[in-house]
């Protein structure tokens, strides 16, 4: 038997032997040990804002720390800085591609990214007298699906690729490059305590990484399709993952396997983003059937319904202070609720 | 894995050796801990306790006087 044959079969073994193990550490389920729990209420939102000014679909859209200021990308070749609470923008930046398809605000809020089919993120700096850009990240060999900022001085990307990346703002190189998916990098979401983070892609399978050493740690499986959309759970322990087989899930992260999915025979669209309220009780899901559903994160079942939009709902957000969700679609707007 | 070479296979092989290692917590532990966290939070959500939401930035908290 040639080498590679041998080291598949082991991987194959390695594999059914992490099953056993997550099979062995399942005492009890979700709805049993969530049985105590009160039902969410239904939770009916008003819009509160509808924010126009893009010219094209919106990919993207990411909240300031401040729970006020929020960035958007448009495949009309702009980011705008928003004010959520009047309405107005703050700030146009004009992107030298217009195929973005992430966007991301600095913790600081002195800088926000973007980046898309270019394979690069970009980086600018909203302080300066005149808007500028800081730094070109170019390395990925693929499209630039995702990026987050630590801080004002590295910033984490996730490509079509099929790789993470690390990266040294002040440099502009590659500090750690987190391999393992075989599929393009959907998504990403860092841990709270910033030490870790998860990835979804087109392989279905969701991966969490240490940021430091660059290994991934856990690998989740049972979505069948692409993963397009990941949050930690405001906790740290568990994640959400959002999928093209039009299901939910969460997985524990301690107990290293899935506890629940979020589906309904009624949905047959993908979903597209997905955003948890403060408490991590709500997830609050785009899809792309136009809506965004909202569900009980320990019951399992939809408790609200957010509809208005007039095309796929392609991104959602909740600021830190939990105070509103925010979603963005094709049909060009965005929109505030609660 | 069919379109990995031979190095990417082996650091796979051993991505999963190690993935293998980790301590798991039985679910009996790791999901009351989980919901007693998201309910110590509720309290300070404002989707599910209305009284965080009062001062809603997003309503007038005042009437329009027209003048």
């Amino acid at each position: 038997m040639g080498e590679m044959e041998q080291m598949k079969k082991e991987a194959e073994a390695l594999k059914t032997q992490i099953e056993a193990a997550r099979k062995a550490a399942h005492d009890t389920d979700m709805a049993s040990a969530a049985s105590g729990v009160a039902p969410a209420p239904r939770v009916q939102l008003k819009t509160r804002r509808t924010l126009k000014g893009h010219l094209a679909k919106i990919y993207a859209m990411h909240w300031c720390t401040d729970n006020r200021l929020m960035v958007s990308a448009s495949q009309d070749g702009k980011l705008l800085i928003w004010d959520s609470h009047t309405g107005n923008k703050v700030n146009a930046v004009p992107l030298k591609s217009s195929w973005v398809m992430t966007c991301a605000y600095a913790p600081s809020g002195n800088l926000v990214a973007s980046g898309g089919l270019d394979n690069m993120c970009t980086v600018y700096n909203l302080k300066t007298p005149v808007i500028k850009t800081v730094k070109e990240l170019d390395a990925h060999t693929g499209y630039l699906s995702c990026a987050r900022f630590l801080s004002d001085t590295e910033v984490l990307t996730a490509s079509g690729d099929t790789t993470c990346a690390l990266w040294d703002l002040e440099t502009g190189k590659q500090k750690t490059v987190f391999l393992n998916h075989v599929g393009d990098c959907m998504c990403l979401s860092l841990s709270p305590d910033m030490n870790s983070f998860v990835s979804g892609a087109c392989d279905s399978l969701a991966k969490l990484w240490d940021i430091r050493d660059g290994q991934c740690k856990q690998t989740f499986l049972g979505h069948t399709s692409d993963i397009n959309a990941i949050s930690f759970y405001p906790g740290g322990n568990a994640i959400i993952t959002g999928s093209d087989d039009c299901t939910c899930k969460m997985y524990d992260l301690r107990a290293d396997q899935e506890l629940i999915t979020y589906q309904d025979a009624a949905l047959n669209s993908g979903v597209t983003s997905l955003a948890l309220s403060m408490s991590g009780r709500l997830i609050f899901a785009g899809y792309d059937d136009f809506n965004c559903n909202i569900w009980d994160s320990l019951k399992g079942e939809k408790v609200g319904v957010l509809s208005g939009h007039d095309n796929r709902v392609s991104c959602t957000g909740v600021p830190p202070d939990g105070m509103c969700v925010c979603t963005g679609s094709w049909d060009s707007f965005l929109k505030i609720w609660n | 894995m069919d379109e990995l070479d031979e190095t990417q296979l082996k650091n796979h092989v051993d991505s999963l050796k190690q993935q293998l290692q980790f301590n798991r917590e039985k679910t009996s532990v790791a999901i009351p801990e989980l919901t007693k966290w998201i309910e110590e939070k509720i309290n300070e959500d404002p989707f599910l306790n209305p009284d965080v939401l009062k001062d809603n930035p997003w309503v007038e908290s005042s009437k329009c006087v027209i003048i």
